[in-house]
């Protein structure tokens, strides 16, 4: 990573003509090291017969287990190798519970990922004003603003996650501040951002009455930032809900958790319907803050 | 003009300004401004124009000498109390877009009476109905009061400027400081934006920078020629002729450009007929 920075400011000087063939030049050296180490390895292989396991598995996926709510078996008969009957089950049922499950897990991620994100939200907002180039904050609390949401960015959920789990246990509560410490970070860099972009004309203006720092602040600079931090948090907030559609598989609670269960049992008509929700969730979360956000601006 | 303190608006004295890489960006000797006087700075770009507009706001700090603005002497440092209490008797029109783009007309009209509401009313935008309706006043002064519900940054140029001029009706400063009020507005705008300035300014003191010559008439009866930070001339506006102006902007590199001539008689014709303004010796034909 660095590496790549110092050829680019090195491009930079050699000039733009000479830098970016060297710049390319440099990328495709890095992807065939990564490529020509990795088959050195042997570890490019696919498996022993790929083609049947992924014409299987894409079999099991194009049924999705929620079918069977309604059409599945009724009378499903478990039979020992003599013959002798072990158990029935109703598929419907059974299915049927699931569904109850799944509904349930999607609103724990739903919760996990709202709460996550707002407080992640107000916990950026004071660290994103400290930070923010156009502000004139005293340098070192600026520095020490900036690297804690440097470090919170740097740090995946799941990582987080793996953290908290054995901080507050087991649930939602784990995932919730999961989320809340790494979309810090990204909140933070985002609200800087649209402080940094504004019309400081305008700002002086209202300075020019007379008014006092409180009154420049909530007549200057929030009605012309609060739009766009209200779409900023839409944005992370969406992010979110995918991203909270993992924390499951670390114990965090939610839609992970069924993920998790439904792989490890090799069962991908149940994962395919998981999917199928994390899908619409997403989908329908994009489609209405893509209108809000509209409006608002 | 006057040197009694209490008719005195502007005094300035043994003034330097520099930038932030040590260049003299102004130094005035001596400099006085009386209550009531209607003023013009002209002077080519970086001649210190909008420098000694800052300076006299409280934006910028002098390197050196005493600013005086309204009796109250511009120390530094200036403690912020008393800096915002000068500033809500200093009313200012810059260029370009000095409203906040996403409140409307009627809510831009009424940030010139913060200085005046205090407290939780002025945070939360809740102005007393007074207030509102003397803003209502004011844009309607100046010939807005339909867009008063509309956004800031939905108005065309002249239309924000006049909110600005609005702005400074609520504010009822007792000095005003206009910089460049017209720039980029055709010529019918900028002469009805003057007017309107110079009817805001009614009673108080008008220090404005113009660079159309043709507007100076509207806006002041005094003229102070600024050339690379220093007062080149202070006259009347009956004493300022071609030779003065154009001494002013011959010099250096900043020499007007071929076209200026074709532009600003194309402005004097239409202006003629608002202002009864011909034949006098800034008329622009022979003005280089």
């Amino acid at each position: 990573m660095s590496w790549l920075a110092f050829s680019g400011s090195r491009a930079d000087r050699l000039g733009g003509r000479l830098g970016f063939p060297a710049l390319t030049l440099a990328y495709a050296l890095l992807v065939v090291a990564c490529l020509a180490s990795l088959a050195g390895e042997g570890e490019l292989s696919l498996g022993r017969n790929p083609l049947a396991n992924l014409a299987k598995t894409a079999v099991e996926f194009a049924r999705p287990s929620f079918i069977d709510a309604w059409f599945g078996n009724p009378w499903l008969e478990y039979r020992s190798d003599d013959g002798s009957l072990l158990r029935v089950e109703n598929r419907q049922e059974v299915e049927r519970g699931y569904l109850a499950g799944l509904a349930e897990a999607t609103w724990t991620t739903i919760r996990i990922a709202t709460l996550g994100s707002l407080l992640a939200a107000l916990l950026a907002l004071p660290l994103a004003v400290l930070s923010a180039r156009n502000l004139a904050v005293p340098r070192p609390l600026a520095w020490l603003a900036r690297a804690v949401l440097d470090v919170a960015r740097a740090i995946h959920t799941l990582v987080f996650g793996l953290v908290l789990v054995g901080i507050v246990g087991l649930g939602p509560t784990a995932g919730i501040l999961a989320i809340a410490l790494h979309s810090l970070g990204s909140y933070g860099k985002l609200f800087a951002e649209s402080i940094e972009t504004l019309d400081m004309a305008a700002i002086d203006a209202v300075r020019s009455v007379g008014a006092g720092p409180v009154q420049v602040f909530f007549n200057a600079i929030w009605p012309a930032v609060l739009p766009q931090f209200v779409s900023s948090h839409l944005y992370v907030w969406e992010f979110n809900i995918r991203d909270s559609t993992i924390l499951g598989i670390i114990g965090a609670g939610g839609l992970g958790l069924l993920i998790s269960e439904a792989t490890a049992l090799f069962q991908w008509g149940r994962l395919s319907t998981v999917l199928l929700v994390v899908f619409l969730l997403v989908a329908s979360f994009d489609a209405m803050s893509r209108r809000i956000r509209k409006a608002l601006l | 003009m006057n040197g009694d303190p209490v008719a005195r608006a502007v005094a300035l004295s043994g003034l330097v300004c520099r930038a932030a890489d040590q260049r003299t960006l102004l130094e005035v000797d001596e400099l006085q401004v009386a209550q009531g006087e209607r003023i013009a700075i002209i002077g080519h770009n970086g001649s210190g124009k909008t420098t000694l507009l800052r300076l006299l706001s409280g934006f910028t700090r002098p390197a050196a000498g005493s600013v005086e603005v309204l009796g109250r002497a511009l120390a530094d440092p200036l403690p912020a109390a008393r800096l915002r209490n000068l500033r809500c008797e200093v009313g200012q029109v810059v260029q370009g877009v000095p409203l906040v783009a996403r409140l409307t007309a009627l809510e831009n009209v009424l940030i010139g009476s913060l200085g005046r509401v205090a407290g939780w009313r002025g945070w939360m935008r809740c102005f007393p109905a007074e207030e509102v309706s003397r803003a209502e006043a004011a844009l309607q002064a100046v010939g807005l009061q339909a867009h008063a519900p509309r956004r800031a940054d939905r108005l065309s140029g002249g239309e924000r400027q006049k909110v600005a001029i609005a702005r400074l009706l609520l504010q009822r400063p007792r000095l005003i400081l206009a910089d460049e009020p017209t720039a980029a507005l055709d010529p019918l705008a900028a002469t009805e934006i003057c007017r309107l300035l110079a009817g805001a300014a009614r009673g108080a003191t008008l220090i404005s920078v113009v660079h159309n010559p043709v507007l100076l008439p509207l806006l002041a009866e005094r003229v102070i020629g600024l050339k690379q930070g220093r007062v080149a001339f202070d006259l009347s506006l009956a004493e300022v002729g071609e030779q003065e102006l154009g001494a002013l902007y011959r010099a250096g590199s900043a020499v007007p450009p071929a076209d200026w001539r074709a532009a600003s008689q194309s402005s004097s014709t239409r202006i003629d007929g608002v202002t009864g303004f011909t034949g006098n010796s800034l008329a622009s034909q022979s003005w280089r």
